[in-house]
């Protein structure tokens, strides 16, 4: 497990998708990395009852990467709280189902494929909300580190010299307060929670 | 009656078996529902019987009607199959109409207008009462007989065990029961010696049957040993696949040219014919115990080829008949034999060449690699039933710890992955078998250099404690009488392909499974404590280390190592010791002197003060002078040159 760091790349007009995620699979491939399968990530929300008081939000993601856990994130307020649990906790949200509804209609997802180059691993992932496209994702994990701010600038020059020098990179937001900390997955998940949630406001495809 | 017993009549408990499962599992056929229970017990009520019982008088008067409502029956009952309630409704309807017919026979009657029933007198039944009486009494007579006689021969029979001192069926029954899974399937005792409570997850069932040992041989058997312990009354009855002996011979061998060969020389691996006494008369504790002796080889054997034949080893694993071969080392093969030897089998087993062979194949037999197998196999058992704690009330049973902290600890593919691995057991006791070769190869290697090498010392601790694949030994060299002034210690670690040593100076070599490299070494290590310790004992003795080198660039390149070399300097500074140390050659021991005590002026030598630059060195006959060692001989020199005289 390394630092991981996830970039949205915006669509240029009068261009497709699949269009800019061939375009960076070329370059990719050209760097000498290999295509190592498929990944996805994908996000449900679960909003509380009004009975119960103010309402929360749970947000139910799981990641290819960890495939035998489910990440659970429950916004109250001004905390977040995460869970890691394993497969059986999305049985039980089932059963929470008269606290807890779910918006079927924000069910959230990248997918794309995922690929090898040394130390890096690159997944591109365009991103759907009920088979609507959104926008594209891109991660990239340097695996030998694990101090966001010791790889921090290999990975910007890493992003840089592969999304081109048009796009501005910047450090995560969630990362920014935890650049001296251990990178756990839960990081990444909460990256993805991010950009989710921004892709889930706006309507059509997200411009930055 | 005053003294009578309540005898309570219940159902069997268990369910009808629907179907067994391959693994020996029972599927137990659902009890059947209210409704079903009355529409099973509906089609079992015989209509036309109770036809006959109870509608006498109507089978009398319309006897022409009566054949047609049972051939209707009959019809039906081929038709149910249609419907359950097919035959009950049909049988209901013809005695509707029966009855029907009935009533309009009595009202006809009733009304006497169109006809007069008139009592028929019935036919006389020849009532002579002394032959019931007889005939009663004489069946009496019979069935008492057979009560009588039978009482006669179980009592004949109680006395004469007592009287013989017999042993009782049925405390060797309960004998049998404390120690062994008996249960009773209609009339016979079956009983089951398979390792399946325990965890075991074989298909070979393990049933066997208990019997009653037939008279006449136990009085053989009492009167044949009639001091030893009183023959049983039981009698198990083993199944024949699980009869007789076998083990699971473990052979490490040279690899040989022809496989052929191989497979010819171990196939004659011996068994002990069978076990001390006849099938018969063995008791039943060991003769079950046998049997699962070979149920268990089995089931080793089985689990054994299938993981051979699974595996991709760079050299395949070969499975021949009960025989895996596998190759630990380069040029050693492991072979694992299953020997099964039940009676029935010595006929087609080759007689000629089994016997030597089969003695030399014994002695090869490796107890210990034996006896890991079965440890192995009894902990793929014991993992089976024991799972850690705690078990989560709501998740699957069976998985490892690891891999249930696995979700939570969000663990990544790669992880996952490396828990899916399982060693086989096949791996584990290759990696069992590889180990002992090196160990024994690396004690072979350190006691041939500890004899051929007296000086220095080499004396090698082996740790008492260790694993099955990994050992460790520590390896001191030091001379005789100087231990203290300076020993050089190595450590190394004995594993499965591999050894590792640590040195003196803490570096870390890894040698491969070729022993030379380890003789290299500990020849190097020797040379090296050698100077070491010279200019350790010159230290002592007040001497001055001029220059040393441990990788001298002069003089031939040398097969292992460097040469090595030191120049020590006398406390007054007017004698020298040149060492220089070739592993090929040997150690070589120069002295120098300057200034030398006389001087003659020359023409070129003028003055005295030119003869401090050093004279010639000179080389001394180590092997001529007097010493127990290098370092005494050196000592001995260094005393003799500091001397004033």
């Amino acid at each position: 497990m390394g630092v991981t760091v996830l970039q949205q790349y915006p669509v240029p007009e009068n261009k497709t998708g699949t269009y800019v995620i061939e375009l960076l699979t070329k370059r990719i491939l050209a760097l000498g990395a290999t295509q190592q399968g498929q990944f996805l990530v994908d996000c449900e929300s679960y909003l509380s009852l009004p009975q119960m008081g103010t309402t929360k939000t749970v947000h139910i993601l799981h990641n290819s990467e960890q495939p035998a856990s489910v990440f659970s994130i429950l916004e109250s307020g001004t905390k977040n709280i995460h869970v890691i649990a394993d497969g059986l906790f999305d049985l039980l949200m089932m059963k929470l189902s008269q606290h807890y509804t779910s918006k079927k209609q924000t069910k959230i997802e990248s997918k794309g494929p995922r690929f090898e180059l040394g130390d890096f691993c690159v997944k591109i992932g365009s991103v759907t909300m009920n088979q609507n496209f959104k926008g594209i994702l891109i991660e990239v994990e340097y695996r030998p580190c694990v101090m966001a701010n010791a790889v921090w600038g290999l990975l910007r020059e890493f992003l840089q010299g592969l999304l081109g020098p048009t796009i501005p990179v910047q450090p995560p937001q969630h990362l920014l307060s935890r650049m001296n900390e251990i990178y756990t997955p839960i990081d990444t998940v909460y990256q993805y929670l991010e950009h989710f949630s921004a892709y889930r406001k706006v309507t059509g495809l997200r411009i930055s | 009656m005053a003294n009578s017993v309540n005898i309570s009549i219940e159902a069997p408990i268990e369910n009808q078996i629907q179907e067994i499962t391959y693994d020996g599992q029972e599927i137990y056929q659902a009890p059947l529902s209210m409704s079903e229970n009355l529409a099973r017990l509906a089609q079992k009520i015989d209509f036309s019987k109770s036809d006959d019982e109870f509608c006498n008088i109507k089978k009398e008067g319309e006897s022409n009607t009566d054949p047609k409502p049972d051939d209707d029956s009959k019809d039906a009952n081929y038709q149910s199959s249609l419907w359950p309630w097919e035959s009950v409704r049909n049988k209901l309807r013809n005695a509707l109409t029966e009855v029907c017919v009935l009533a309009d026979v009595l009202n006809i009657a009733k009304e006497k207008r169109y006809m007069v029933l008139d009592p028929v007198q019935p036919e006389q039944v020849d009532n002579r009462p002394m032959v019931q009486v007889y005939g009663r009494k004489k069946a009496l007579g019979a069935a008492a007989a057979v009560l009588l006689a039978g009482v006669e021969r179980l009592r004949a029979s109680e006395n004469m065990r007592i009287n013989r001192n017999m042993p009782d069926f049925h405390i060797d029954l309960l004998r049998l029961r404390q120690n062994w899974r008996l249960k009773k399937v209609s009339n016979t005792i079956v009983g089951d010696l398979s390792y399946r409570t325990a965890g075991s997850k074989f298909s070979q069932t393990g049933v066997f049957e208990v019997t009653k040992a037939p008279e006449e041989q136990m009085m053989q058997a009492m009167s044949m040993n009639a001091a030893g312990p009183a023959p049983s009354a039981l009698r198990v009855t083993v199944p024949p696949e699980l009869q007789g002996v076998a083990f699971i011979s473990v052979l490490c061998q040279k690899e040989q040219e022809e496989v052929v060969t191989a497979t010819l020389s171990s196939s004659a691996l011996s068994c002990p014919g069978t076990l001390p006494g006849d099938g018969a008369d063995l008791h039943w504790q060991q003769k079950l115990e046998a049997a699962q002796n070979v149920l268990f080889c089995k089931e080793l054997f089985a689990r054994l080829a299938a993981e051979a034949v699974q595996l991709d080893a760079s050299i395949p694993h070969m499975v021949v008949g009960n025989q895996i071969m596998a190759t630990v080392l380069p040029g050693i093969q492991l072979l694992i034999g299953l020997c099964h030897n039940n009676g029935q089998n010595n006929a087609n087993a080759n007689p000629e060449g089994s016997r030597p062979e089969g003695a030399a194949g014994k002695s090869d037999h490796d107890h210990v690699l034996e006896h890991s197998l079965h440890q192995l196999l009894r902990a793929v058992h014991h993992s089976n039933t024991h799972h850690p704690f705690p078990h989560p009330a709501t998740g699957p049973l069976g998985p490892s710890k690891r891999r249930c902290l696995a979700g939570p600890m969000a663990a990544d593919r790669y992880e996952l992955l490396d828990m899916s691995k399982e060693q086989s057991l096949l791996e584990q006791i290759i990696q069992q078998a590889q180990h002992f070769f090196m160990r024994r190869r690396s004690e072979y290697v350190l006691d041939t250099i500890a004899k051929e090498v007296k000086d220095p010392l080499i004396v090698s601790h082996w740790n008492a404690l260790n694993s099955p694949t990994q050992s460790c030994v520590k390896i001191n060299i030091m001379a005789y009488g100087y231990d203290a002034v300076c020993r050089t210690s190595l450590v190394v670690h004995v594993g499965e392909k591999t050894l590792k040593c640590i040195c003196r100076d803490g570096k870390v070599r890894h040698l491969s499974y070729e022993l030379q490299e380890l003789r290299d070494l500990i020849y190097c290590q020797i040379y090296q404590h050698q100077m070491t310790a010279v200019q350790a004992v010159g230290r002592c003795m007040g001497w001055q280390l001029l220059a040393s080198s441990s990788h001298l660039g002069s003089g031939p390149v040398e097969p292992l190592g460097n040469a090595s070399s030191c120049l020590l300097a006398s406390p007054t500074g007017d004698r020298m010791i040149a060492i220089r140390c070739e592993p090929s050659v040997g150690i070589q021991v120069f002295i120098a002197q300057s200034p030398r005590k006389d001087f003659f002026a020359s023409e070129l030598v003028q003055d005295k003060k030119w003869e401090n630059l050093g004279g010639a060195f000179k080389e001394i006959k180590l092997d001529k002078m007097e010493g127990k060692n290098f370092l005494n001989k050196m000592e001995l020199l260094m005393a003799c040159l500091s001397s004033p005289t």
